[in-house]
């Protein structure tokens, strides 16, 4: 065991060192409050992340090695830049419902649903730590490329350019390759297996991002936790097989994004800037993240009231430039599984008909009781941002396979489970804030 | 919202719960546990070639891991022969070598690249540098 835990505490030192780094910067987006603080523990794990990530392009570009002393003057500036620019605290009261939530009935059930929370991340970190990763599109597409960055000490362009490599899409973004390839320089060597606790760790501050936002909101400690609980639980996302994909990042980058955007359009303080961090982080990560980025603005513009443009002029811009960067790096790229001039209605049809199959009983069960939640719950002004980019990422996963060049029901069977499972933090928010104040 | 919306909201909660709680592979935890107890203390590449990943053929993997050792500094790319068809055999054989470029089955190597050859097959000719159970490492005919 010896060899592997000293393996797990160099990834896991880098990892508590990049979360401290990414408090300082957190300042820049997260007020001081004690209502923030769990959002403030998932906005550090996000930005240290960032910082990791994007410690070796800089790196490259300022033709200095990535490690530890580029790291340490990354997180300075930031550290720094965020103290400069601090949001200011707001004072917000603590939701009223501290008396209610002291009865030893809801503390127990209180204490019971963290319970079930531990276990889900009790259960992931197992399942992501049996083995070094392995699912395919980790060894083909987010593993190959953060290895070949890592120990090329570059960005080979062949990356992009050669044929035989067209397997690994080109054109995704490099966020989680560059979080690899940095890991990697700060630990001193590629550890396919110790690296993979960085995704308990993008769980474990999902479910703080979600708790936090919740509570801010409104929702007693029952009702946050078991969202939590129910997240943390939830499989299809935290699995053996997403281990290493862009999924697991994304799913906390959605929900920032979409509290964020929730937060600019209700005028919370440092919400246009964490739309904006968040913008670039989900752009960063995926490709779908600038769609998603534009949705959002899409959803404000549309819906947003008199704040509609200020989100949208926070979000767009990094999502541009972060995209922007990636094609002055890599050139403009086609999408390699999709033919936009394929599409027709009986496609649309079979792409539904093989995602109706796809859930089992179990999945639809689960996916009755999530609609039964939603009509029992109550309208929610902050829940309806997330239930929008919810059914705008979902909408665009059941129509895109309609245009996949292997067909409908080939991109529905590989990646529909997958990549709408990142969207179950998203969609407990949504669906949770309708209970504020009710179930006390 | 009436007592019994809250009960019937917290009741579908509960169920939600429990559906994703039945949900979860119970059954493979034991395996999980064992197989981290057993591979932990290995090395990196023996955990990997017990996993999942190379499930499909681990031979293959221990072939490339082999290669992978003993290919020369100088070596600028790796020529694959004998492998077999199939999309894991591709990626595995990319992630493996990365950063240096492979190719599968070329005509012939390009200057400055080795040839490994997957399976106990030789070229008529080949000058073999390194051989090992699975298969050899073979200098491109100049």
């Amino acid at each position: 065991m010896t060899d592997f835990l000293l393996e797990l505490a160099g990834v896991g030192g880098v990892a508590a060192v990049a979360w401290l780094a990414g408090g300082f910067a957190s300042r820049v987006c997260c007020p001081a409050d004690r209502l923030f603080l769990a959002e403030r523990i998932a906005w550090s794990w996000a930005l240290g992340a960032a910082i990791i990530a994007s410690m070796v392009p800089l790196s490259f570009l300022a033709h200095v090695p990535p490690g530890w002393p580029a790291f340490l003057a990354l997180a300075a500036a930031s550290a720094a830049g965020a103290w400069i620019f601090r949001v200011r605290k707001t004072d917000q009261p603590r939701p009223p419902d501290a008396s209610v939530e002291s009865s030893p009935k809801r503390v127990r059930l209180f204490a019971l649903l963290g319970a079930f929370a531990a276990l889900g991340v009790g259960l992931y970190l197992l399942r992501a730590l049996t083995e070094p990763m392995w699912s395919n599109d980790y060894v083909a597409i987010w593993g190959l490329k953060g290895k070949t960055i890592h120990a090329a000490g570059t960005v080979p362009s062949r990356l992009f350019e050669d044929p035989s490599l067209c397997f690994s899409h080109p054109e995704y973004p490099l966020g989680l390759p560059f979080l690899y390839a940095g890991t990697a320089f700060l630990t001193g060597r590629w550890n396919d297996h110790a690296m993979a606790l960085l995704f308990p760790l993008f769980q474990i501050a999902t479910l703080f991002a979600l708790f936090g936002w919740l509570r801010r909101h409104g929702a007693t400690r029952v009702t946050a936790a078991c969202a939590a609980a129910i997240v943390a639980c939830f499989e299809p996302l935290y699995s053996a097989f997403t281990t290493g994909l862009a999924e697991v990042p994304l799913a906390l980058g959605l929900l920032l994004f979409g509290t964020a955007l929730a937060d600019a359009l209700e005028g919370d303080p440092g919400a246009l800037r964490r739309t904006a961090l968040a913008s670039a982080l989900i752009t960063a990560t995926k490709n779908e993240g600038l769609y998603f980025a534009a949705a959002g603005c899409a959803i404000a513009i549309l819906f947003g009231g008199e704040r509609r443009w200020k989100p949208t002029f926070a979000a767009l811009p990094t999502a541009l430039v972060v995209h922007g960067l990636h094609l002055a790096w890599r050139g403009k790229l086609p999408l390699r599984d999709f033919d936009f001039s394929s599409g027709s209605a009986a496609r649309v049809a079979e792409a539904f008909a093989s995602a109706a199959r796809l859930p089992g009983w179990i999945g639809w069960a689960q996916i009755l009781l999530l609609l039964t939640l939603l009509l029992l719950g109550r309208r929610a002004p902050e829940g309806r941002w997330l239930l929008a980019l919810c059914a705008a990422g979902l909408g665009a996963y059941l129509l895109l396979p309609a245009f996949a060049i292997q067909g409908p029901d080939w991109l529905v069977k590989t990646a529909l489970p997958r990549t709408s499972a990142a969207l179950a933090p998203l969609a407990a928010g949504a669906i949770a804030i309708r209970f504020r104040k009710v179930v006390a | 919202m009436s007592l019994s919306r809250a009960g019937a909201a917290g009741a579908a909660a509960a169920g939600l719960l429990a559906l994703v709680l039945v949900a979860q592979p119970w059954g493979e935890l034991p395996r999980r546990a064992r197989s981290v107890a057993r591979f932990a203390p290995r090395e990196l590449a023996i955990r990997r070639l017990g996993g999942s990943g190379t499930a499909f053929d681990r031979r293959y993997f221990s072939f490339l891991e082999n290669a992978r050792r003993r290919l020369p500094a100088s070596a600028e790319g790796v020529a694959l022969y004998g492998v077999p068809p199939g999309e894991p055999y591709v990626y595995l054989a990319h992630y493996v070598f990365a950063p240096k470029p492979v190719r599968l089955e070329p005509g012939a190597p390009p200057a400055g690249w080795v040839a490994a050859i997957y399976g106990a097959a030789r070229p008529p000719g080949a000058r073999v540098l390194q051989e090992w159970d699975e298969g050899a490492l073979v200098a491109p005919r100049p």
